[in-house]
């Protein structure tokens, strides 16, 4: 086993293989994401949720609300919202930083939970239960960079029964669970750092069931839609990012003596600035001059079909303004995407994504 | 003043097909003559013919305005035309200066002379090659290099290149132009076989485009452009008739993913590639040879073996896997029908039912321990059935079967493994018509049944009509994708040289 690991490690195979995914198939490159007809901006948006018919966004601290076109501040929080989910038709929960979850609307309206996890990435809800991701045990939501590049597998999934306030940790040791959905009586969760989606049946949360292996995206959240499921990649794998994934040593020091901005790391919106390593010049990669640079941040947006696999995508590439992708919904025959990364929420007709 | 080097109306037909036909072709002296087609449009041909490879079956060949009749290359060669072929014909176990001088007809040749004669020779073409080195340990290029240097020191008049550029490395092409240019400057006329266009825009000075065997035109290069050429190279009526109008038709949704190649690379040949293939569904490989298509897939199917050192990943059904040999790749439901199906697809001299049932035993479909010829004979004529495989019997050999009836027999052999990935290359070439439509009929129902199947075809007709998705490969690497009815012959030709 130590000796395969080696000979791994010294050719590229196995576990050491620095390769990343092609986008092809249903994943095929578009524009979709920049062409959308409507362009909202909300600077740093990140969550997405629909409550009483109308489109909710998450920013910093303020839950807005979308009234014809502009954006309505609904609810003020005492800390940094880290997702939104519906709970019913009228109300939506809210997760802080904190590691609190405030109920708004509805007739549980402003009620809060404690729980113990402070780096809640996503929520869903089945009746009168509420599951959360927790990203980390060790890191923020906004170090999700140092939380990927530290190699951990510390997310967690939660529970909590609304009616009773209890709150159960049901399943561990998952590499940042950023997505999670309700479906057939157990959790489809999208784990970022592997690069997957898996179901966790909430009989035996300890077995796992890959549904989509190896995407080519770090996948975040999910929401059911019309014959699917939409499922948001808040930022592009490349080899280069793999690479370092695999030299210990370059990423304690790049931890400890690089400024975050500029670390080898996949972000929600790169080439802000000429510091940026690699960014519009060449890269010789693995002994290869590659023409260009490989980016560190796109739009994509997945569709998928009742089994999770994909038909369809919505793609920002890399010279495109709707990067950083962290969530997306299907509402009143549009597709709403909240691109982080350039603080836009776009809006396009749902048929047009059909495959 | 007449030309240098002519073909007046000349044909050459195999077996009564011709490869070229009546095409006249002239070459100037001090020349850079382009030849451009696709794949079968009868350069190689031309070529030979000039080259005294293959005698034309009519039309006359001109030198220096004598009729000329070339029989031999070596007499070609006496004549002052030389050939390069892509694939080098030097001796690997010689050295340099061995294979520069080898056909010098002398009873004694002393080696130290040799390489001081070599030396002072390649110093002279600026060629940066040791004349002691073995060729086998040189690279394609340094062998491009000594090919050269041999058509030189026989003072050719006349240089024929055959894809020179395909193996060579960006540097090594920058010097093979630069030799290109001194070799026009000593009066040197050189025809230019060429996939890739922006190299024929470059150094050519005047370009011929082949298609179908049939002369399209020929132009100065200054009234060129690529547009232009991809226009002629593709245009075509023969075909539309075979294949129709592939727009309309209905393509299959993608399946699961079963095949996931990531930045595959071997050698010179695969670099840096990755694309994926998915169930019930056809996907089509097009590119032109060299472009590494069937090296990919050879590799997919453990055929050939990818770098040792950072040589990518093969994912199947998300499961890494790296075959040593092909039997694996067949238990795990990978089959490679080949393109080669004399060389590598059946056993001639062995029956029909012999080469259907090896299929059998290579992919532990067989429930006996022992040979069963019972078994044998019922799988046999089970397939043979089902692909109408024309033959007195199961018991008549490979060899004694028309192209099409071959090629059906090696897809029996292929597709009694039960496969959940066949890689077809080149499923019909050298097959009839009628067998065309009868495995593209089978190829459809095993996309149909769930199968992912891959297509690899240098015909673009065949691909547009057969594919639900297009993969477009140039110089080693997946380039383009496009939906199978969305693309036409002119975009994916494009992709393919640009």
């Amino acid at each position: 086993m130590i000796l395969t690991r080696l000979m791994d490690n010294l050719t590229g195979r196995g576990e050491a293989a620095v390769t990343v995914p092609p986008l092809d198939g249903a994943l095929r490159p578009n524009r979709a994401l920049d062409e959308a007809p409507v362009r909202l901006k909300l600077a740093d948006v990140d969550g997405l949720a629909v409550a009483e018919g109308a489109l909710h966004a998450s920013s910093g601290r303020a839950l807005y609300r979308l009234d014809g076109g502009d954006w309505t501040i609904v609810r003020t929080c005492e800390a940094e919202i880290t997702c939104i989910a519906p709970l019913g038709a009228a109300t939506l929960a809210v997760a802080l930083a904190s590691g609190r979850v405030v109920i708004h609307g509805g007739a549980l309206e402003g009620r809060e939970f404690a729980t113990d996890a402070a780096c809640i990435t996503a929520m869903c809800a089945t009746g009168t239960t509420l599951y959360l991701a927790n990203g980390s045990a060790t890191n923020a939501p906004a170090d999700w960079q140092r939380d990927l590049i530290e190699r951990n597998r510390s997310g967690a999934l939660w529970r909590i029964e609304l009616t009773t306030g209890e709150t159960t940790r049901i399943a561990t040791d998952l590499a940042w669970p950023a997505g999670l959905v309700a479906a057939d009586g157990a959790l489809v969760v999208s784990e970022a750092w592997a690069h997957r989606l898996i179901r966790i049946d909430l009989s035996r949360p300890a077995q796992r069931e890959t549904l989509y292996p190896d995407l080519a995206g770090y996948p975040g959240r999910i929401t059911k839609a019309p014959g699917g499921y939409w499922l948001a990649a808040f930022a592009p794998r490349s080899q280069l990012v793999e690479f370092v994934l695999r030299e210990p040593k370059y990423r304690r020091q790049m931890l400890a003596t690089v400024e975050r901005d500029y670390w080898i790391a996949p972000r929600l919106r790169s080439g802000s600035s000429f510091y940026e390593p690699l960014q519009g010049g060449g890269v010789k990669q693995l002994g290869r001059l590659k023409p260009w640079a490989p980016t560190f941040s796109a739009g994509l947006c997945i569709r998928l079909d009742d089994d999770f696999q994909p038909i369809a995508s919505l793609h920002s590439r890399a010279d495109g303004d709707t990067h950083g992708v962290t969530s997306v919904l299907e509402h009143a025959g549009q597709v709403y995407a909240a691109a982080r990364g350039d603080g836009t929420v776009i809006a396009l007709p749902a048929e047009e994504t059909r495959p | 003043m007449s030309p240098l080097l002519e073909l007046r109306n000349g044909t050459k037909a195999y077996r009564g097909v011709p490869a070229v036909s009546d095409v006249t072709f002239t070459l100037e002296p001090g020349e850079v003559h382009a030849l451009l087609g696709e794949n079968g449009a009868g350069k190689s041909t031309l070529t030979k013919m000039l080259a005294g490879v293959v005698a034309p079956t009519s039309g006359e060949i001109f030198l220096e305005g004598q009729k000329v009749t070339l029989p031999t290359p070596s007499e070609a060669l006496a004549r002052g035309i030389a050939m390069v072929y892509q694939e080098t014909s030097l001796v690997p176990s010689l050295t340099v200066a061995q294979n520069i001088y080898l056909s010098d007809d002398r009873t004694f040749h002393r080696l130290r002379g040799l390489y001081i004669a070599g030396q002072q020779f390649l110093q002279s073409l600026n060629f940066n090659v040791d004349p002691t080195a073995l060729v086998e340990a040189l690279g394609a290029g340094q062998k491009q290099m000594v090919e050269i240097a041999r058509a030189v020191h026989h003072n050719a008049k006349v240089i024929i290149f055959d894809e020179p550029t395909a193996t060579l490395t960006p540097e090594e092409k920058y010097q093979f132009f630069s030799l290109v240019d001194r070799l026009r400057a000593r009066g040197v006329s050189i025809i230019f076989i060429s996939h890739a266009l922006e190299e024929a825009l470059e150094i050519s000075d005047r370009i011929t485009i082949l298609r179908d065997g049939e002369h399209v035109l020929t132009a100065p290069t200054a009234e060129l452009d690529r547009e232009k050429i991809v226009r002629a190279m593709v245009g075509r009526s023969l075909t539309d008739q075979l294949y129709g109008d592939s727009h309309g038709r209905e393509v299959r949704a993608a399946g699961r993913k079963v095949l996931s190649v990531q930045n595959l690379s071997m050698g010179k040949i695969v670099r840096n590639t990755s694309f994926s293939v998915f169930a019930g569904q056809i996907t089509g490989v097009f590119g032109l040879i060299g472009s590494g298509r069937t090296e990919a897939a050879k590799v997919v199917a453990g055929v050939l073996k990818r770098d040792v050192f950072h040589g990518g990943q093969v994912r199947l059904d998300g499961r890494p896997v790296r075959y040593r040999v092909p039997r694996p790749a067949v238990r795990d439901g990978i089959i490679y029908v080949t393109e080669d199906r004399k060389l590598e697809g059946f056993f001639e001299t062995m029956s029909i039912a012999e080469n259907i049932y090896m299929g059998a035993l290579a992919g532990g479909q067989t429930k006996s321990l022992t040979l069963s010829m019972s078994e044998m004979k019922r799988i046999a004529s089970e397939w043979t059935e089902a692909l109408s495989v024309r033959a007195i019997n199961t018991d008549a050999r490979v060899i004694e079967l028309s192209g099409g009836n071959q090629q059906k027999v090696v897809v029996a052999k292929a597709l009694v493994q039960k496969p959940k990935l066949v890689i077809f290359d080149e499923p019909t070439r050298g097959v009839d018509v009628g067998a065309i439509a009868e495995i593209h009929q089978l190829i459809n129902r095993l996309a149909d049944e769930g199968v992912a199947v891959m297509v690899i075809s240098s015909y673009l007709p065949e691909i547009l009509h057969i594919s639900d998705r297009i993969l477009v490969c140039r110089q080693g690497r997946i380039v383009e994708e496009f939906i199978g009815t969305q693309a036409d012959e002119e975009t994916i030709m494009y992709a393919a040289v640009h």
